[in-house]
């Protein structure tokens, strides 16, 4: 019989992560009016993802599920087809940056450069939705230089917690209790 | 290849799509610049009063205007900026806006636009504001129960025209 790549444990692993993003995006609020905060809740459940399901795909699964859902419950400024391609394109970057620095989450620096990773495509697929559309230049000249930044700044951030609920995670056992599941 | 030679070229990729991004932009400002009158610098706003065209809400302007912000009741988050009252007293007399005033701001990109009154505009309780968007450019958002969704606010704000009755 053939093997499949994610075992049921582990779909269902991905299913509940891809919610927690989207349940993350609407319940938890942040009083920083600064673009891309919600980066710190968001590559922080990406980046604790990818460890606990240690297979290149895993963050791409969670961002497509997750941009699936949050286009049907109508989440973001910009239409369905944005918010779905944003969500995606997230997951996808984080697995990438991911698998080309070794696929260890569980090391800092990789932590946080997928966090940045994976929010920057965010932003990116947001400014070329813009882009494509004809939309204005933006009203203030610093306004996309300051948004890039607070999308690295922020994903840094996730990445940096997904780091340390990864670490906790493993001080705690889990990662054991998964080792012995298997 | 070792750890630290992947962490370098991925500092080094994020630097470029940065730079290409800021590059792109500063292209695109660069031939706005070339095109726009003088009197519409690029990322501004032009305001028409009754077809005429009668001054760009710029960012400067920015300095001269008090922040607003409200929670919105579809997804609880804060839209902060300037208020549109504020924004078109800068340039248009009060004395010539009346109650029944259509103010419209619409998007050419987005094909959205809005029509509100005088009176709704200026009512405070109504947070007639332009949000600042992730990108940039402005969004117009309010609390008016009709015009209080996303689907109903106009995002990338290219134009504001003042219809006198």
């Amino acid at each position: 019989m053939k093997q499949r790549y994610f075992s049921t444990f582990q779909l269902i692993m991905l299913a509940l992560f891809s919610a927690l993003v989207v349940v993350a995006k609407i319940a938890l609020r942040t009083p920083l009016q600064l673009s891309g905060h919600s980066g710190i809740f968001w590559m922080a459940i990406v980046v604790v993802a990818a460890r606990v399901v240690p297979k290149p795909g895993a963050a791409s699964v969670i961002g497509v599920t997750s941009g699936l859902l949050a286009s049907f419950l109508g989440l973001g400024d910009f239409g369905f087809l944005n918010t779905f391609l944003s969500y995606g394109m997230l997951g996808i970057v984080a697995d990438l940056v991911l698998w080309l620095l070794g696929g260890n989450a569980e090391n800092l620096v990789v932590a946080i450069l997928v966090g940045i990773f994976g929010h920057v495509a965010k932003f990116v697929v947001k400014w070329s939705f813009g882009l494509v559309t004809g939309a204005p230049l933006g009203f203030v000249a610093l306004g996309l230089l300051r948004a890039i930044i607070g999308y690295i700044v922020f994903g840094a951030i996730g990445g940096l917690l997904g780091w340390l609920t990864l670490k906790a995670l493993r001080r705690a056992g889990f990662f054991a209790y998964l080792a012995e599941k298997r | 290849m070792n750890q630290n030679k992947r962490i370098v070229i991925a500092v080094v990729i994020l630097v470029v799509i940065v730079g290409a991004v800021l590059g792109v932009d500063f292209i695109q400002r660069q031939q706005a610049a070339s095109v726009a009158p003088e009197d519409m610098p690029p990322g501004s706003i032009p305001i028409f009063v009754d077809g005429k065209f009668v001054a760009s809400f710029v960012p400067d302007d920015l300095s001269q205007l008090e922040g607003a912000s409200f929670v919105d009741a579809e997804e609880g988050k804060t839209q902060e900026g300037w208020l549109l009252r504020d924004v078109l007293l800068l340039y248009v007399k009060e004395s010539k806006l009346k109650a029944d005033t259509q103010v419209t701001v619409s998007s050419s990109s987005r094909e959205k636009s809005q029509t509100l009154t005088w009176a709704e505009v200026d009512a405070q309780e109504n947070m007639v504001l332009f949000d600042l968007s992730g990108r940039g450019t402005l969004k117009l958002v309010s609390k008016i129960p009709s015009f209080d969704t996303r689907d109903d606010w106009v995002q990338d704000v290219d134009k504001i025209e003042v219809v006198q009755p």
